[in-house]
């Protein structure tokens, strides 16, 4: 088994690993790994220019320009699928409540605000594995799962319940992100969903004819994620928003945005 | 051994660029692709018992191929320009549509192109 | 990572497989093998004692040039689309003391390594393209240790565009000399010198430069606009 036997089949090895990771850091680093152990491969082929240059660019140059177009400080991450109302998008800037709330914290912060619109059941993950620090977008109090932790309700909102009326045969359940389950309604495609007020509120702009609405018992609040590892943002945050409740901003936030 | 290698990590390259949704490592794998391609011309050019072709001393000598490594000597380089472009414009559609899903960006592409 | 779809997974998988199937050609050659003529001739005919130098910059120099020319585009490519956008707000890495020394202590040895791998390309291994992106790596170390503006004040940008223009026509006058006397486009009609001089090959070692700083010039192109910008992925 000679080395470059060896270095020959940690390479596929390595290349899997670097292309089935989680966060995309941890891929660029991996592949930087590839790119040396590659440029070792070529020198056992006798192919010393060939080495010499990957070695030099792709250890170096391709893992600089990945990390400087991937990188995260200076930013607040938040992560959030589309609510109308709260957090939305409109012609190329993001409009809405929470978009207001988070930029005012961000901006007190020192920090950029960036949104990245993720499917609904994806925040949590994406959370947990450090790809963002908020996670917004019409979320409930309740929702924590371990590795988060949620701020208390800063909304209450409620819940109502879509289905379709008479119920028809094939029901679509699950919707990745919000745009698709507004599409759906606007089809009159069969679908059962449970949305919050914002987004009820959305769809109700539109055509709700053929499915019946039922609202859902309890109390519910809208409330931000916050990963369970960062206990400063998250305390600071509970106390920008008992800030903005008790200065009455927040009221006048609401009023502006979901009247 | 380093053709079959080869080969693998254009099966792995294709598989990552299709399966993937991120853009980032839609370019990762092409970066996997273009490795691939590389090591499998460098190795086409392996002669056995042979050295490095540089001519040291006059005399005979069994050298590998040197062309395979010519071929592909300017295209390590190329690559890194090619993927300094792509990352360019990875950049510019994530700053317009704020996701890297590249589903959902065609999604929004879409939706404005038939607005 | 959501669970790919059935639908896409089948159609990947046989995609990946027919691209490989391809390459089932290569247990099947045809014709004869060129290295032994290469190994027997080539450092006489271009007087380069690296064969592969002698190969991309003699018999295949319009390859080459080819690939320089993509390597161009893809860096106005670059710069093109990066000039009109705002800069970033924070330096990208933190700069201890460390990273600062030693990217002052090792840039220009960094450099010093790029030109000698240019010069002496034709002798040993390198060339311009090893040359230039070694070249390149010394840019990185000193934008990542000093920040980017740093190397855009040891390099102006006025002055690298005048450099290319005259990258440029030296290309054109070696491509276009050689006309002159009947020969086609780009032939060497230098002396060769003996093989392993370092003086040797003829228009190798010029090729060879002009490719270096060509590269080296894109290399930074590169890396100044993409640590001005800092993007937002």
């Amino acid at each position: 088994m000679t080395v470059r036997t060896v270095l020959l089949l940690a390479l596929p090895v390595i290349a899997v690993f670097a292309l089935t990771r989680a966060r995309r850091l941890t891929a660029v680093i991996a592949m930087g790994l590839f790119s040396f152990v590659i440029a070792a491969v070529y020198l056992l082929f006798h192919a010393p220019d060939v080495g010499l240059t990957e070695a030099a660019i792709g250890a170096g140059l391709v893992t600089f320009i990945y990390i400087l177009s991937i990188r995260k400080t200076g930013r607040l991450v938040i992560l959030a699928d589309e609510a109308p109302g709260l957090l939305s998008r409109e012609n190329e800037g993001i409009t809405g409540l929470e978009w207001e709330i988070l930029s005012g914290f961000a901006r007190e912060l020192g920090l950029d605000p960036v949104v990245r619109f993720l499917p609904r059941p994806e925040i949590g993950h994406a959370l947990r594995r450090g790809e963002g620090d908020i996670g917004a977008g019409g979320i409930l109090a309740g929702e924590e799962t371990p590795g988060l932790v949620a701020t208390p309700g800063y909304l209450p909102t409620a819940l109502f319940r879509i289905s379709p009326a008479g119920g028809a045969g094939r029901i679509r359940h699950g919707f990745e992100y919000f745009g698709e389950l507004a599409d759906a309604v606007r089809r009159k495609a069969p679908l059962a969903a449970t949305v919050d007020l914002a987004r009820f509120m959305g769809l109700a702009r539109g055509d709700l004819t053929g499915y019946t609405v039922a609202r859902e018992e309890g109390e519910h609040a809208y409330a931000f994620l916050v990963p369970a590892d960062q206990p400063e943002l998250h305390s600071r945050l509970c106390d920008y928003l008992n800030r903005l409740q008790e200065s009455g901003k927040l009221d006048e936030l609401v009023r502006r945005y979901l009247e | 051994m380093g053709i079959v290698i080869a080969v693998v990590l254009l099966g792995i390259a294709i598989l990552g660029l299709v399966l993937r949704r991120d853009l980032i490592f839609k370019l990762l794998s092409l970066g996997v692709l273009n490795s691939g391609a590389v090591l499998f011309l460098v190795s086409l050019g392996d002669r056995a018992g042979g050295t490095a072709p540089i001519v040291r001393g006059p005399g005979p000598a069994a050298y590998v191929d040197p062309l395979p490594q010519a071929l592909v000597l300017s295209a390590i380089v190329i690559d890194f320009a090619v993927l300094a472009v792509a990352l360019v414009f990875a950049m510019l559609l994530v700053e317009r549509y704020h996701t890297t899903d590249s589903v959902r960006i065609e999604e929004e592409v879409t939706k404005e192109l038939y607005r | 990572m959501s669970r790919p779809p059935l639908a896409l997974l089948i159609p990947a998988v046989l995609l990946a497989l027919g691209v490989l199937a391809l390459f089932l050609f290569t247990f099947f050659p045809g014709g004869e093998p060129v290295s032994p003529y290469l190994a027997r001739d080539a450092a006489g005919e271009t007087g380069a004692a690296n064969l592969v130098a002698g190969v991309y910059l003699n018999y295949r120099l319009y390859d080459t040039l080819f690939e320089v020319l993509v390597f161009a585009v893809a860096v106005i490519g670059v710069r093109y689309y990066l000039v009109g956008q705002k800069e970033g707000a924070a330096p990208p890495i933190p700069e201890s003391p460390v990273v600062r020394t030693a990217a002052d202590l090792l840039f220009s040895p960094l450099l010093l390594i790029g030109v000698y791998l240019v010069l002496f390309g034709h002798l040993s291994p390198g060339g311009g393209f090893a040359g230039g992106v070694v070249g390149g790596s010394g840019l990185l170390l000193c934008a990542i240790g000093l920040g980017g503006e740093v190397i855009a004040r040891r390099f102006h940008e006025t002055a690298l565009e005048r450099a290319e223009w005259l990258i440029l026509a030296g290309f054109l006058l070696l491509l276009l000399v050689p006309v002159l006397f009947g020969a086609a486009p780009g032939t060497n009609l230098l002396p060769q010198g003996t093989v392993g001089n370092p003086v040797s090959g003829g228009t190798i070692v010029i090729y060879n430069i002009l490719i270096g700083a060509k590269v080296f010039i894109g290399t930074w192109v590169v890396i100044y606009y993409f640590t001005r910008h800092r993007g937002e992925v």
